[in-house]
């Protein structure tokens, strides 16, 4: 082969310009694939690594897609709001963020404001704009979708995909801003019983009116201020407004770090750093940040991590700090047996309850009571959740959450204690002599409710019950709850730990979520004065009421609540349980490394 | 031939087209996509159905869901057009992106595996196949078939507690104690007893040579604080590229060919003058310097042995280039060890460098050998896992074949006409054992994207694995379909290259179209 002159110095060139680029520069480089290059943990830096199970999707954790509880977790490290949720379920002020105030009781009438100073992470002041844009999301006031039976949209718009509920500020009239620029005030057209929980800051208004086309923040509240409210009979378009909530809806959703940083907008102490897709992300502090208590750790890494027994063997080897996994005996025992960790075990706000229908079998309130009295809660509790919390007792009360100032109040009077201990003897006198087919469906890949279910059913039949086996599938069960045929079923809520709509929603006559067919008058008028009473005192009288007709009519009992436990290296300090979903990060600001 | 093809591929497009119908139906079919709803006391409930439902188009019945699928994913058939849409997932990722990452993390986690099972399996087959029923034979078989019966959840389970946990606690103190160092000797001693052929005394003598070897070693690591601060050091260099020049010209060429040996032995000279030379370039190393390097070093090698000339220059240039390669990839080792202590003292590291779970160390900053020395602790222990378990398949599959070959005719031809032993071994049966192994290989690579579930799951990677069963649990068809796809393809393709190059292998074989 022979090559011209041309091409062996072409050849040349090349081979020399190849093992140039093959060097890399004396800056290191080569390594990392973090998107953003990140701060060294070194020289004095605190970190701290907490396990997820979840991979992050979304910056906007209240959109139908962005949903999640890793998201939400995230929102929480970087969005500020005006309240938040202790771990003793009390709703606590950020006074140092931004304010509200009750300007009058009828018409409800609350006045938002947010501090003087108080910026996003890119120095644009969080302002009435960014309050307009989250009522707009939060009322959902421009919606005027019309849908069928099967729940298809047949005219009109959704605009903002809000994953949260509509149904207190969807009573408010578009809110008036104040002369300051920083406050809006809001009027109720009825009371609303859980106003104070009902509206959130949410995303920065000048990110979105950027990303919808819209020309700066004030465009788009002038948007939301003309335009009508949204009206089923007659929908309009509104090709803005709904750029501005396609924007909204899925605009956030990401799982590399963002070319917008935007998106990225920090107004509480942490921001996102680094992401690295399936694998992990990085929080520092935010620099503008000073209204409100200072974190004492400088950066927080989140890896995902699904499988539990993973996650214990990952705090066992360093390469996380702090893990939530799931609750076992197993998980427990193994934990137990690491020194140089220290673990938190306590109940979570989900509980597993069995309920009668009222109908069919149960008709007569003496046969539910007959069944109630045979359901051996001790025993349930002994063979489940006592394997992680040895002390464990059965939840006493339908309503209230266990640990709550109400739930005291509520258990003296609200008739459980006739359920304390199992009693065949009056059960046989109630039934007198009738032999009731009981079908009792629950699912059937949950071990706790297999165990739940075997015991009642044992000690059911000794007082002359004949329980069917009605357990179904982990894909079937949840179906059947709505679908009927069935005369008990043991399943589990799950509450939010604050608020008291979620009563209705539950118990109210033909609610969505009643599945027994549960109408009480009684209940029914303390459940309608519930949702429109702000005072919190009347709000736990009122739920008491609900409870004690509970248990009179003989609803069904709860059983308890699931047990959660929390495990982390000992060089920190700070870490306390908390039983909702915001779990181990509720008191984030106090986490401390020790010296 | 070319008939042969496309009937194939038309077959495989029809069974795909089929399959696809089928697993979309079974996904949609697996389980309750509103479940999470269901035991909601959320005020909003009814709301967050219905989005879910219209999210995931709940209304419309699945048969005609699927088109709606296909419709989408018939644009990725067409090359350039750009219009490769496999929908989003439920929280709303293209199905396009989440497939691309997660084949990554498959590729990186079982490549290696895959690659050492199939060097050491064939490498072992090869072995018992040679000793057929002495103590060697039964061993390996047996180790082989243990592996292969343990369940590889438990097996991850236990190197994570031993592997990293242990050896991290171990690496704090290396100390390595008087008993420790006499269990590690005595299962050298036992190891190299198996190895002679035959004899008691030679056997006795090997065992005695190993276990003092292995406690030697076990000692001089242990006084020289070698955990801490690794390196073979330029005598450990040199002394491994003699023996790797040995071992190659063995297996190429045979010691008697003294002009290959001798190449060889030049070429780990030449090897120590570039180890010197060559460290402070290193420094700047990227991926890229690497492979130049790497190829600069086999064209070294394979010069080396051209210019020594000969009877026979192609064997000369084999064992040359062979070695080369192998100095080269010595060469890099130690100097991957030589940044091990930066690695380990690392405040992001701490001093526990084996690794548990994913696939990097988040945010560690370093250059191309840090970030090397990360990836090695990671994949370390998924590697021996997976490798573990798929070791048996070929050891077994290669001794079978090996001794069917050696029972060949040809082979005593071979041996009658006086050819030395290592040239029928390696040359007329060795060659030949490795025909059916390719339809085994090659179906492996194709099976290799599919994921190790529970690998992935037990490791923390997200691979397709990981990505199929989440996608599966959330009632979330796309993801399943997407990865189905890929998997399918790469099943059918794989299956057809199989078939072709069995043909190109063995020319008994023909492709009839």
């Amino acid at each position: 082969m022979r090559f011209g002159r041309t091409s062996k110095a072409v050849g040349t060139a090349a081979i020399a310009a190849l093992a140039l680029s093959a060097c890399a520069s004396t800056e290191g480089g080569g390594g990392g694939d973090s998107t953003e290059g990140g701060s060294q943990a070194s020289g004095g830096n605190t970190s701290v690594t907490v396990a997820e199970v979840n991979q992050f999707t979304s910056f906007n954790s209240n959109s139908a897609t962005g949903n999640v509880d890793i998201n939400g977790t995230i929102e929480y490290l970087t969005q500020w709001d005006f309240n938040y949720l202790t771990n003793d379920l009390e709703l606590k002020r950020r006074e140092e963020f931004g304010t509200y105030k009750k300007l009058s009781e009828d018409p409800l009438k609350i006045k938002y404001t947010i501090n003087e100073g108080v910026v996003w992470s890119d120095g644009t002041p969080i302002d009435a704009g960014d309050l307009m844009l989250a009522w707009a999301v939060q009322s959902g006031h421009f919606d005027d979708a019309k849908t069928n039976d099967a729940g298809d949209v047949v005219s009109g718009t959704n605009y903002f995909s809000y994953a949260g509920s509509t149904s207190g500020l969807g009573l408010t009239d578009v809110p008036e801003i104040g002369d300051d620029g920083r406050s809006i005030t809001m009027t109720y057209s009825k009371p609303y019983a859980d106003w104070e929980i009902a509206f959130g800051v949410g995303l920065p208004a000048h990110v979105v009116a950027k990303g919808a086309g819209l020309k700066n923040e004030q465009a788009l509240t002038d948007l939301l201020l003309s335009a009508p409210e949204g009206d089923p009979e007659n929908p309009k378009k509104r090709p803005k407004l709904k750029k501005v909530a396609n924007f909204w809806n899925t605009g956030f959703d990401t799982t590399t770090f963002p070319s917008n940083k935007g998106l990225t907008l920090s107004s509480g102490p942490y921001m996102v750093e680094s992401m690295v897709p399936d694998r992990s992300m990085t929080l520092v502090r935010n620099p503008e940040y000073d209204w409100g208590p200072e974190p004492k750790i400088d950066e927080i890494v989140i890896r995902y991590i699904p499988e539990s027994p993973s996650q214990v063997q990952a705090l066992q080897n360093g390469e996380v700090d702090i893990i939530a996994p799931q609750a076992s005996g197993d998980i427990k025992a193994s934990l137990e047996q690491l020194s140089g960790f220290k673990m938190l075990t306590g109940q979570m706000l989900s509980f597993d309850h069995i309920d009668l229908k009222y109908g069919g079998v149960f008709k007569d309130v003496d046969v539910r009571k007959a069944f109630m009295n045979t359901i051996p809660r001790n025993q349930i509790v002994q063979s489940t959740i006592a394997q992680v919390i040895p002390d464990a007792k059965p939840r006493d009360s339908h309503v209230f959450d266990m640990g709550t100032p109400g739930y005291k109040a509520s258990v003296k009077v609200n008739g459980s204690e006739n359920w304390q201990e199992v009693d065949i003897q009056k059960a046989k006198e109630l039934l007198n002599g009738r032999t009731p087919k009981v079908k009792i469906m629950y699912n059937a890949d949950n071990p706790n409710r297999v165990d739940a279910y075997t015991l009642i059913a044992e000690s059911a039949e000794k007082a002359g019950f004949n329980v069917v086996d009605g357990g179904l599938p982990g894909n079937k069960w949840g179906a059947a709850l709505t679908a009927g045929g069935w005369d008990a079923t043991i399943f589990g809520w799950i509450s939010d730990g604050v608020g008291v709509t979620g009563v209705p929603q539950l118990y109210g006559c033909g609610s969505a979520s009643n599945f027994t067919g549960f109408c009480d008058e009684k209940a029914q008028q303390a459940m309608d004065e519930l949702i429109v009473t702000t005072d919190p005192q009347k709000q736990q009288e009122l739920k008491i009421t609900v409870d004690k007709r509970l248990f009179e009519t003989g609803y069904g009992l709860p059983l308890f609540q699931s047990p959660g436990i929390i495990a982390y290296n000992d060089k920190l300090k700070g870490i306390e349980f908390m039983g909702n979903q915001t779990g181990v990060w509720w008191n984030f600001w106090e986490w401390e490394v020790a010296k | 031939m070319v008939t042969y093809i496309v009937r194939r591929l038309v077959t495989a497009v029809l069974i795909l087209l089929a399959a696809s119908f089928l697993v979309y139906l079974l996904t949609a079919a697996s389980g309750d996509p509103l479940q999470q709803y269901r035991q909601s006391s959320l005020p909003n409930k009814e709301q967050l159905i219905q989005q879910r439902i219209q999210l995931l188009n709940l209304n419309t019945p699945a048969p005609l869901r699927y088109f709606d699928w296909l419709g989408g994913a018939a644009g990725c058939l067409i090359p350039f057009a750009a219009e490769c849409d496999l929908g989003k997932s439920i929280q709303g990722i293209e199905v396009t992106t989440l497939l691309a990452r997660a084949m990554g993390q498959t590729i990186q986690l079982v490549t290696a595996a895959t690659i050492l099972a199939i060097i050491i399996g064939i490498a072992l087959g090869i072995i018992t196949a040679l000793r057929q029923y002495s103590g060697l034979d039964y061993g390996v078989t047996f180790m082989a078939f243990l592996f292969f019966s343990l369940p590889i959840f438990w097996v991850a389970v236990l190197l994570k507690e031993y592997g990293a946990i242990g050896f991290n606690n171990f690496l704090n103190q290396p100390n390595i104690g008087l008993s420790a160092m006499g269990i590690i000797g005595l299962v050298a001693g036992f190891i190299c007893y198996l190895v002679p052929k035959s004899g008691v005394k030679r056997k006795l003598i090997a065992a005695a040579i190993g276990f003092v070897a292995a406690v030697a070693l076990c000692w001089y690591l242990d006084i020289s604080g070698w955990f801490l601060t690794p390196g073979f050091g330029a005598i450990g260099v040199a002394l491994m590229g003699v023996a790797a020049a040995y071992l190659v010209t063995v297996l190429t060429a045979g010691l008697r060919n003294r002009k290959a040996l001798y190449s060889a032995l030049i070429t780990v000279g030449l090897g120590m003058i570039a180890y010197f030379a060559i460290q402070p370039l290193l420094d700047l190393a990227t991926i890229l310097m690497i492979i130049i390097l790497g190829v600069g070093a086999v064209l070294v090698g394979v010069a080396v042995g051209y210019l020594m000339g000969g009877f026979d220059r192609r064997q000369s240039m084999n064992a040359a280039g062979l070695t080369a390669f192998l100095m080269g990839f010595v060469i890099l080792l130690d100097r991957y060890m030589q940044e091990w202590p930066e690695y380990f003292n690392n405040s992001r590291i701490g001093g526990r460098p084996i690794a548990t779970i994913g696939s990097s160390t988040p945010n560690l900053e370093g250059n191309f050998w840090i970030a090397g020395l990360d990836i090695f602790t990671h994949l370390l222990l998924p590697t021996i896992a997976l490798m573990l378990i798929s070791l048996a398949s070929y050891s077994r599959y290669s001794r079978a074949s090996m001794l069917e070959i050696m029972n060949q005719d040809y082979i005593r031809t071979a041996r009658a006409k006086g050819l030395t032993e290592r040239t029928v071994v390696m040359r007329h049966a060795f060659r030949n054992a490795l025909i059916p192994l390719a339809t085994l290989v090659a179906f492996d690579i194709g099976a290799l994207i599919g994921g190790a579930i529970i690998t992935e799951a037990v490791f923390a990677f997200s691979g397709m694995g990981q990505l199929f069963v989440d996608a599966l649990n959330a009632v979330d068809p796309n993801p399943v379909m997407g990865v189905f796809l890929i998997t399918g393809i790469l099943a059918m393709t794989f299956n057809l290259v199989a078939d072709l190059i069995y043909s190109v292998l063995d020319p008994r074989v023909r492709v009839k179209a």
